[in-house]
């Protein structure tokens, strides 16, 4: 157990990527499948397993493992994982499978090249999730393009070209200026303390004068803004939703946009807290905007794949505005948790949400809601998981979507009360799009004869749908269950931005014994009650 | 006990829209009705229970649910005797519309749907008022309107249905977004949501600092914000009329007896902190006086039925609110109650009138019912003998207790008063017009209706019955003092009202004594208004629509015309809110999104472009060349470096 737990994050890295490479070489389509599927699954176990000895009570890193890389360079290989990365782990390795599912049936265009690139692109996530070294996590972030870029060009709508080009372009230049600016960074360090690392954990003691901070925040902010996105940033997303198959929507909006809020809680505030409180502001109403662009936006969108790509921006801006929400002399904890909630909240609702819009284009190869109405009839199961997911969406109680939001705009209001009344006007505006997405869709005379044959979805589309609508609901009805997982860490994060380090839990000693006697995790009940 | 009474709807309606939809109408209906028999049952006993040991407030602890920081809502429930009546309410006149519902569906193919929606509706209500901190009754307050809004559009392939639903939802939003903000400056301020501890700390004998009394000024304007939203006042109550696009049975239950009171019951939960707010109170008592005039002025006009019932509603809401804005919440929970019990009435009444005329609900094209369901008349009388206060029935006792509270309210109180009482001798007028035009007269509709005009059977008249006699005894609860006998109904309410220390000189009026003339005066006034009111309702409409009534409209063409179109609110929001940001938003993407900001990212591609052609290194587009020599300038740059 001892030595599962020290490589497994390694290994969530690895595995994908190694299966991901092994499928290419398969030459049987079916067994292709069988073998994504398998990696997949068993990526997702080796995070459940993750997630079940991760101790909630503790700030620091776990899992921890570090080896010298370049050590002429100060590169290490640095992996590990606290409460801000765990959800979003297991969140990524959740929905690839259920990716998978939804392709078992689908031989389109170069199927097996798809299986394989989807687990290379799991792999660059959560390398980028548990990379604590920032040329590590450099390479993994600039990675994931590659993977992404051939899912939308390749097996892409009619104007997947531009589309994908447009996504990496923008990607590409925000996250040359964060280049430069780590280099800065390294000096820094070198000047500092006499020696070069690009370890995060040596980066986080930095004391940078605000004249250095200012600049190289700006360059981290512009990359992670671009991949959020950041209202005025967000033009690529439409375009590449629009464009990309429903599998790389869903695993656009599920997990890869996170990595730019991930970027901003990870990197960006805690390396550079004085930049950030300056910046705090101007990101927080950003962050506003969006949400209200977005949400007016979505409401005239007559497609419906963009009318989600645009609730996204929306939704992000939330995010945004629960990252950055400073209250006295640390951040808003509530914010801070909500912005988490909310992520991984996004991710499942808007992933619904994709994969329904996926099914209803598989039946009818168009995705203007006039050419529907009337769906409830016909498919009354697709129905019901539409409206939870909205309800997801527009954050009823009941749903994740409210816990986040709800969060967020508590904290926030904390810091500005008048952004957190113009943020809540997306809560108004969220209801207004989404159910005219509902109505569009579902409601109405059943008109048009193209729609009188449609059939309900399929168990294996259940197969895929029904967990995320669960989850919607558990995430509604238990959040002190995903809670408890990241408070330490949040808390931590949220009371000492200002001199932010991270430590590492002595998890695999303290755990071995534990094991032997089969006690499970004593401090696991008194988890978060503080 | 609580659990059984929460959780039987939320089986029932698990059982009903995941297990059986399949199950044939008569199962869906037994399991609906079924789950709310368990509740009612419950309630009844817990109710006993919770009087019998001294009807003190008790807290449920139930699990710790949502803790972020340092804020915590724990999932706890209060009994205390406010919500023990909520209870009775919502679980007795709950059940006895289930069972009526099933004789009103019973056309539908597949009622599994309905009875699901309506379980799940009671569970959110029960949420709703049993919610010990605001955040649990939050849950309740938009599950009910989630609610409202499924069942709004049961009938979904009506457009007009999906739009009323969608209509109700969005306009609930906003007044949420109002008790959001609420809930965000009661944790800032007074560092918890919970009802219980915010009672002990305004009751406290330190009392609140002069900041927390200026946020409480706010506080409460915007939870009147989220009251005008769910209880349907000024001006927010536009989604109400379009309501009664829904099945009948709904309108009774939940846009009549229970979720549009949700308000009302919000108001005197937290009424120590009103009672801190004098201004919120003004505005509350204004708002609530208008909404009362200005609907009781629409229903006057219309000719649907539900429509007439559905501004009625409105119209009663309007008064509750009113004695909420005076300082009287026990009058306005009084007529809560009474007003659960007529409105149940009088709209399962109107649906049984509908399912008789074939679904017609154009009073003009009904008349002389009487003769064909007398049961129906029978319980439609006294539910309208109820509401326009005929003494001796409920709606006499507790409107009357409004009126002359808002009577004795300081400065403004006359104006109050006045405003109410006319709107009283307008429900007069319009419930008795409805009478009339229903029940009285010769049949006005064509051959093939009238000759399938039947009294309805037995389980659709029976909870009518009982419904009946609540509206005609209910009021006996709540006897003036006046009469000389004690009012059980205020002091069985006593111990929720609770005045703070700060705000006790503020409403000393309302303890002081007043004389039992004025009192049976103002009495007398209402009462002559009520027989002018209805007289005149009589004299006009007791043959159909007579040529005076005629001759009437055509003297005051457009007056008579604006009130009909709603004083053509509807028209005004849409050309002034819905119509302009829509505009706006075309214009955000069309313009801002498609043109300026990709102008200026396609634009610096293209100067990319010509750069690159100058220095005649091509731009080509392929991401492996562009990671190539990124690599390279990679390794060049970290070269140079050492």
């Amino acid at each position: 157990m001892d030595f599962i737990n020290q490589h497994i994050l390694s290994f969530l890295i690895f595995f994908p990527f190694v299966v991901g490479g092994l499928i290419f070489f398969i030459p049987n389509l079916r067994l292709a499948k069988i073998t994504a599927m398998l990696g997949s699954i068993v990526t997702f176990l080796a995070s459940l397993h993750v997630w079940y000895y991760f101790d909630g009570s503790q700030s620091g890193l776990q899992f921890f493992q570090s080896y010298q890389w370049i050590p002429q360079f100060g590169i290490k290989y640095i992996v590990g994982i606290d409460g801000l990365s765990l959800l979003l782990v297991v969140l990524a390795t959740f929905l690839t499978p259920l990716v998978f599912l939804s392709l078992w049936n689908s031989d389109g265009k170069r199927p097996k090249a798809l299986l394989g690139l989807v687990l290379l692109l799991e792999a660059g996530m959560l390398g980028s999730l548990l990379a604590l070294d920032l040329v590590f996590f450099y390479v993994f972030w600039e990675a994931m393009l590659i993977p992404m870029y051939f899912i939308i060009g390749v097996w892409g709508g009619a104007r997947r070209i531009y589309a994908t080009m447009k996504f990496v372009i923008y990607t590409v230049v925000g996250s040359l200026l964060m280049l430069v600016a780590a280099l800065v960074m390294y000096y820094a360090h070198y000047r500092e303390f006499g020696f070069f690392s690009t370890s995060l954990l040596d980066l986080y003691k930095l004391n940078l004068p605000m004249h250095v901070q200012m600049p190289i925040f700006l360059a981290f902010a512009l990359a992670f803004a671009i991949k959020v996105p950041l209202w005025p940033f967000h033009t690529w997303l439409p375009d590449a939703h629009v464009e990309a198959p429903t599998i790389g929507s869903v695993i656009l909006a599920g997990v890869l946009l996170k990595l730019g809020t991930y970027g901003f809680v990870r990197y960006a505030i805690p390396l550079f807290p004085d930049a950030t409180i300056m910046f705090a502001p101007v990101l927080m109403s950003l962050g506003v905007i969006g949400i209200i662009y977005g949400a007016l936006t979505a409401w005239v969108q007559e497609d419906a794949k963009k009318l989600v790509a645009y609730s996204s921006v929306s939704h992000l801006g939330f995010v945004v505005l629960g990252s950055v929400a400073i209250v006295g002399d640390g951040l808003s904890p509530e914010a801070l948790t909500g912005a988490m909630y909310q992520m991984i909240n996004h991710g499942i609702s808007t992933g619904a949400l994709f994969f329904l819009v996926g099914c209803i284009y598989e039946r009818r190869h168009t995705r203007l809601l006039s050419d529907f109405g009337g769906i409830a009839k016909v498919m009354p199961w697709f129905a019901v998981m539409l409206i939870i997911a909205t309800l997801g969406s527009v954050g009823l109680p009941g749903t994740g979507g409210f816990i986040g939001e709800f969060l967020i705009l508590l904290g926030t209001f904390n810091a500005s009360p008048l952004l957190a009344v113009l943020a809540s006007l997306g809560v108004l505006l969220g209801a207004i799009y989404m159910l005219k997405l509902c109505k569009a869709i579902l409601f109405g005379p059943l008109d048009k004869d193209e729609n009188k044959e449609l059939k309900d979805i399929s168990l294996l589309e259940a197969g895929y749908l029904v967990p995320l609508a669960v989850l919607v609901i558990v995430m509604g009805v238990f959040p002190n269950f995903f809670i408890d997982k990241t408070r330490a860490s949040i808390n931590h994060l949220a009371k000492n931005f200002k001199n932010y380090e991270l430590s590492v839990s002595g998890m695999a000693a303290e755990k071995a014994p534990a094991e032997t006697t089969q006690v499970p995790q004593p401090a696991k009940t008194e988890a978060g009650k503080g | 006990m609580l659990w059984a009474i929460i959780f039987a709807p939320l089986c029932g309606a698990i059982l009903n829209g995941l297990i059986l939809r399949t199950a044939s109408p008569r199962t869906s209906h037994l399991v609906g009705v079924g789950a709310m028999a368990v509740s009612f049952t419950c309630t009844i006993i817990l109710f006993s229970k919770f009087m019998a040991s001294g009807g003190q407030a008790q807290v449920y602890e139930g699990m710790r649910w949502m803790e972020a920081g340092d804020f915590s809502a724990p999932l706890n429930f209060i009994l205390d005797r406010l919500s023990a009546m909520m209870l009775l309410i919502i679980t007795g006149i709950g059940l006895l519309i289930h069972i009526y519902a099933g004789g009103y569906m019973h056309e539908e193919k597949a009622t599994w749907r309905f009875f699901a929606y309506t379980n799940l509706f009671a569970f959110m209500m029960l949420l709703l008022v049993l919610g010990d901190n605001m955040l649990v009754m939050f849950i309740g307050w938009e599950g009910v309107g989630l609610c409202s809004y499924l069942l709004i559009g049961y009938w979904y392939e009506s457009d007009a249905n999906a739009a009323a639903g969608m209509k109700a939802f969005i306009v609930n939003r906003i007044g949420d977004i109002g008790f959001l903000i609420a809930i965000f400056l009661t944790w800032i301020y007074f560092g918890t949501v919970s009802f219980t501890e915010l009672k002990v700390i305004v009751m406290g004998s330190s009392g609140l600092t002069t900041l927390q009394l200026n946020i409480v000024g706010y506080l409460t304007l915007a939870l009147f914000l989220g009251v005008c939203g769910k209880s349907a006042q000024l001006p927010l109550y536009v989604w109400l009329p379009d309501a009664m696009a829904g099945p009948t049975p709904v309108s009774a239950l939940i846009h009549a007896a229970t979720m549009v009171t949700a308000g009302i019951y919000l108001m005197t939960r937290v009424n120590f902190l009103f009672y801190l707010a004098p201004f919120t109170q003004s505005v509350v008592a204004i708002v609530g006086a208008l909404t009362a005039l200005f609907a009781a002025t629409i229903a006057i006009t219309q000719t649907d039925i539900k429509k007439v019932l559905a501004y009625s509603t409105v119209s009663q809401l309007g008064f509750m609110v009113l004695a909420c804005g005076v300082g009287s919440h026990e009058a306005g929970v009084f007529h809560l109650l009474t007003h659960a019990c007529f409105k149940a009435l009088l709209f399962l009444g109107a649906g049984s009138v509908i399912v008789a005329m074939h679904h017609k609900q154009n009073m003009l094209e009904m008349g002389g019912l009487k003769k064909y369901m007398p049961i129906t008349h029978a319980v439609m009388l006294v539910g309208v003998l109820a509401i326009i206060g005929f003494p001796g029935f409920s709606g006499f006792f507790s409107k009357d207790e409004i009126l002359w509270r808002a009577f004795n309210y300081p400065n403004i109180g006359k104006a109050l008063w006045a405003i109410g009482a006319i709107s009283a001798v307008c429900t007069s007028f319009y419930m008795v017009r409805l009478l009339c035009l229903t029940f009285y007269g010769a049949n006005r509709s064509d051959h093939h209706t009238q000759e399938h005009l039947h009294e309805t059977p037995w389980h659709m008249w029976a909870p009518l019955i009982v419904l009946a006699i609540l509206s005609a005894g209910m009021g006996y609860i709540g006897i003036p003092p006046v009469f000389g006998v004690e009012n059980y109904f205020a002091h069985y309410l006593h111990e929720v009202i609770a005045m703070p220390p700060q705000a006790a000189e503020h409403w000393a009026f309302l303890k002081e004594p007043h004389s039992h003339a004025l009192e049976f005066a103002v009495m007398g006034v209402s009462v002559l208004g009520m027989i002018l009111g209805s007289g005149f309702a009589i004299s006009l409409y007791k043959n159909g629509v007579s040529p005076r009534a005629v001759s009437l409209q055509q003297r005051f063409p457009r007056l008579h015309a604006l009130v009909t179109d709603k004083y053509r609110v509807d028209e005004f929001y849409d050309s002034v809110f819905v119509q302009p940001l829509k505009d706006l938003s075309a214009f955000l993407f069309r313009v801002f999104d498609v043109v300026i900001v990709d102008g200026i990212v396609n634009g610096t591609a293209q100067l990319c472009v010509m750069i690159g052609g100058l220095a005649s290194f091509k731009m080509t587009g392929n991401v492996h060349r562009h990671a190539m020599i990124f690599m390279v300038g990679l390794i060049c740059l970290l070269l140079t470096l050492f």
